[in-house]
């Protein structure tokens, strides 16, 4: 499992816990509002949560895999999909 | 083959930037609503954009230290209780 300690090992599973929590509670927050910023920002924790999952899977499960540009990419997903949602709703 | 400092340095910072430019449109939201969730959104796309560059900064010693995490995790937190206060607040 690697060099890191079981301190690290629950706070990194708890970023990927509470991040995918974050992206259910708001897709459901959409469903109910359809208010399309909402759509927007759970997408972008979907990205946030599959970030933390090459997270877990870099510090934890597969030390010895080079996965940094995975979390990156996963990470400016996140982003890009967040600010295409703001700039798209503010032009309505 | 793995990507030189200075490209994982400014992905980093690009990454940083952007967390910080999406907690200025939540401040703009709140100030346009005034919907307290929107603020507490801003407070974490900051924390979040604080913490991404932790690790690189603090170099071997951010390997020694997890605990950096905590702000990403506080982040987390702080939305879904935001959320969760809303869907009380509502009912």
């Amino acid at each position: 499992m690697g060099k890191h300690s079981a301190v690290a090992t629950v706070v990194y599973l708890l970023c990927l816990a509470t991040s995918a929590a974050c992206a259910g509670l708001l897709f459901r927050a959409w469903r109910r509002s359809h208010t399309r910023l909402l759509l927007w920002t759970a997408l972008s924790f979907g990205f946030l949560t599959l970030n933390n999952l090459f997270l877990v899977a870099d510090k934890i499960l597969f030390p010895e895999i080079y996965l940094t540009p995975l979390r990156q990419a996963s990470a400016a997903l996140a982003l890009v999909v967040l600010l295409y949602g703001f700039i798209w709703e503010s032009e309505r | 083959m793995t990507e030189g400092p200075e490209l994982f340095g400014y992905i980093n910072g690009f990454l940083s930037a952007g967390f910080v430019v999406s907690a200025a449109f939540f401040i703009k939201f709140w100030r346009r609503t005034g919907e307290r969730l929107f603020f507490a959104f801003a407070c974490a796309f900051l924390l979040l954009g604080i913490a991404q560059p932790l690790p690189m900064l603090l170099g071997e010693l951010g390997e020694q230290r997890p605990e950096i995490y905590l702000i990403r995790l506080a982040a987390f937190i702080l939305i879904i209780l935001a959320v969760l206060a809303k869907n009380v607040g509502r009912r």
